[in-house]
């Protein structure tokens, strides 16, 4: 594959990359959600425009704006945006307001930026990006569906580079939704707990990761050498597609220098998550991210913009990790899951 | 493309027939599925003509031989897709295959009817009635039905979305990524889409009229339509026809306006220019284009402009089908795939029905009868949607 990751920007419940803020402290909370609401938006967009914006548009357009920001670019040659719920406050209040006004007098604005599409085009808006622009639906793959889409465009305009990002909001109802269908976890919980399956239910989150993509390899970038996907109810079916890829890649857990995995704190997945860091990298160092994001179908890009953020750092602060640090940061693994959806990554640093 | 990848067979559901030929037919015969909603329970159904499909959720089930509570969209989608893959479906051992969707309303009609109980009390409603509300859950319902597990996506760029699933089919068959792709996209009809349109004041009060001086708007219609690409190595080894290739495409971004498109059409003449060059063709190799055509004022004039620029004063015979089917939103790039693919196997081009009067900014006509016996070798079809988002794809004989 090897795309690099020229730069990355990143909304998140412990906040934005764009300051020195960013991983300075370990997150403290006991809490049932985690979200994005100390972030200030206006330093990227006038007020104006910000009122008009919904949180997932906000999110994604200035997680975009930092990302660029950071690779020192205007405009992207092209966009590829995962989201596995899309604009859900928009879609929530257009959708109330036609139930309980008996579809009468609706005025168009929430219908418009309901369209799961929103937040690519608002990019190619703001930047004049008139390149390939595509959004992926597909649940916990979203993001991943869109990254294999870069790797598509990039094959085809090798001197391109394209913004790739994942978003995600958490409204009121989908929080109670998924509460009730047992994603998310009835009762608060703190970091620890995430790093720890021990109660059914995971702590919900929300957020949105950028990343700038391109052939063109750049010193100390992470680069995306594989990318496995796969949908199973079966611990025993993942752990195998999990050994099918590290053979896939030619990785023994020798060459591996960090793994980063998607320990969300529910119970479910205890068996899955265990089995990994007891056997297959039970001598790698090892690190978690969603005691930072919380969970949510796109948290997969809050961790590949974490990772290159951590890359370009050349630190790994304590809090993310589960033991020792690595010696070198060199090849990376990164396994996630989203319900039954699963990923699995094999980076390098360049 | 590394490897050119083939239209074998095709599926289609819409408001003018519940298979490929059967739409074909009222095409040929000038059938418009244009009505009064039948089976939508809206406030509007007196006021808004739309182009259902003619059967109810409960006998869209039986067809699609699905459980009964799934989202009408998914109903749709299994019909079609199973057309378009059964005949193959035993004979591609060893071969990878991609289930590639696209839709903009998932389960959302499921979600009308939990959301009314929820507002009443968050501990009321269904649960399961919303567990395939995701857009991305509608398409698993489907390849899960038909065993499809080696890919699968759903793409939701709205009313492009389903042209954009196969222009990614074709490219990860073009790289020898999948042997076989099963590519398209559905959209149902339903409360929430139709209302949001009424806001936008877009939707025609009567049958639509594209590329037509005294437009109105559009009507919504629902459907679904796949194609299925193979690799010349599948089509060998199913023993596989071609009917034509995905020999270009592209997609661009207008970005102008959310839901508007820029008066000169800017990104749909992108993304005709950028597909033609990715085909390797010129212009006047086009022998159809399948117009977006939605019947609004806006889309008409910005394509309309956007042709002109790109094809001078020598525009191919042209026209919209949406008199027909409606606007089937994330469905109306595939079903209109589908029947560019048809064009080229039969060599007819599909009348724009309803035009009386001749557009004052736009100098081309469309065609208005339905055209038989002609050597149709490249079909450009057109879809654009919200976003900015502009797909152009381009079929040929092979």
């Amino acid at each position: 594959m090897d795309i690099y990751i020229h730069s990355a920007g990143i909304i998140s419940a412990a906040g934005d990359n764009s300051n020195e803020a960013f991983l300075a402290s370990a997150p403290a909370y006991d809490a049932d959600r985690l979200l994005c609401d100390g972030i200030d938006y206006t330093a990227y967009i006038p007020a104006m425009q910000l009122r008009r914006m919904s949180k997932a548009v906000r999110m994604g357009v200035v997680a975009a704006k930092i990302c660029m920001q950071r690779a020192g670019i205007e405009k992207p040659d092209a966009i590829s945006i995962g989201t596995g719920l899309g604009c859900l406050n928009d879609t929530e209040h257009f959708l109330s307001k036609m139930v309980t006004q008996d579809e009468q007098m609706l005025t168009p604005t929430s219908f418009i930026q309901s369209t799961h599409n929103t937040v690519g085009g608002q990019i190619a808006l703001l930047s004049g990006c008139h390149g390939h622009n595509l959004t992926f639906v597909q649940r916990g793959h979203s993001f991943e569906n869109a990254v294999i889409n870069t790797a598509l465009y990039l094959d085809e305009n090798p001197f391109h580079n394209m913004l790739t990002g994942g978003i995600d909001e958490l409204t009121e109802t989908s929080l109670a939704v998924l509460k009730r269908a047992g994603v998310y976890s009835a009762e608060p919980r703190g970091p620890e707990s995430i790093l720890h399956h021990t109660r059914p239910g995971s702590i919900a989150g929300e957020g949105s990761g950028f990343l700038l993509m391109a052939k063109s390899a750049k010193r100390g970038a992470l680069c995306i050498k594989g990318l496995s996907l796969f949908v199973t109810k079966d611990t025993g079916v993942a752990l195998r597609k999990v050994d099918d890829f590290l053979q896939q890649q030619q990785l023994t857990s020798g060459d591996i220098d960090l793994v980063m995995l998607g320990t969300n704190g529910d119970g479910k997945y205890e068996a899955f998550y265990h089995q990994l860091a007891q056997s297959i990298f039970q001598n790698n160092s090892r690190a978690a991210f969603k005691h930072l994001s919380g969970e949510y179908p796109t948290a997969g890009a809050f961790a590949l913009a974490l990772l290159s953020h951590v890359a370009g750092m050349g630190d790994i602060p304590s809090f993310l990790l589960a033991g020792p640090p690595p010696r070198r940061l060199k090849h990376i693994v990164l396994v996630n899951n989203y319900v039954n959806h699963y990923s699995c990554w094999h980076l390098t640093v360049a | 493309m590394h490897q050119s990848a083939y239209i074998v067979n095709t599926g289609l559901i819409s408001a003018i027939g519940n298979d490929t030929a059967t739409c074909l037919d009222a095409l040929v015969t000038g059938r418009s599925g244009v009505g009064k909603a039948q089976y939508l329970q809206t406030h509007w159904r007196d006021e808004l003509p739309v182009a259902e499909v003619k059967l109810s959720n409960a006998e869209l089930a039986k067809l699609a031989g699905a459980d009964k509570d799934w989202p009408r969209t998914a109903f749709l989608s299994l019909i079609a897709a199973r057309e378009a893959w059964q005949p193959y479906a035993d004979k591609g051992e060893g071969l990878r295959v991609g289930f590639f969707s696209a839709n903009t309303v998932g389960g959302m009609d499921l979600t009308e009817d939990f959301y009314a109980s929820f507002l009443q009390n968050a501990n009321a409603g269904n649960i399961a009635s919303v567990a395939n509300h995701e857009c991305g859950a509608v398409t698993e319902l489907v390849s899960n039905h038909l065993g499809i597990y080696d890919f699968v996506t759903t793409i939701s760029t709205a009313c492009s979305s389903s042209a954009n699933s196969i222009m990614m089919a074709a490219q990860m068959i073009g790289r020898g990524m999948l042997d076989i792709a099963v590519a398209g996209g559905a959209d149902s009809l339903s409360k929430f889409t139709l209302n949001g349109f009424n806001t936008l004041m877009i939707l025609d009060k009567l049958p639509c009229q594209p590329f037509d001086q005294n437009r109105r708007g559009l009507n919504l219609g629902e459907g679904a339509a796949y194609v299925l690409l193979m690799s010349e190595k599948a089509m060998q080894q199913c023993g596989a026809t071609s009917i034509c290739r995905v020999s270009g495409y592209a997609n661009t971004n207008d970005a102008y306006h959310q839901t508007a498109s820029s008066p000169e059409g800017t990104g749909n003449k992108m993304a005709m220019l950028k597909a033609l060059k990715v085909a390797g063709l010129q212009p006047a190799d086009i022998d159809y284009i399948n117009l977006h055509g939605t019947g609004t004022a806006n889309n008409d004039s910005s394509e309309g402009l956007a042709v002109s620029v790109v094809f001078g004063d020598k525009v191919p015979m042209a026209s919209s089908t949406k008199g027909f089917t409606g606007h089937t939103l994330g469905a109306s790039g595939a079903v209109e795939a589908v029947f560019s693919a048809l064009s080229i196997r039969d060599g007819i081009v599909f009348p724009n029905i309803r035009w009386q009067t001749q557009m004052e900014d736009v100098p081309w006509k469309p065609v208005t009868e339905l055209k038989q016996g002609c050597d149709i070798r490249h079909v450009l079809s057109n879809s654009f949607g919200f976003g900015g988002n502009c797909s152009s794809l381009i079929f040929s004989k092979s």
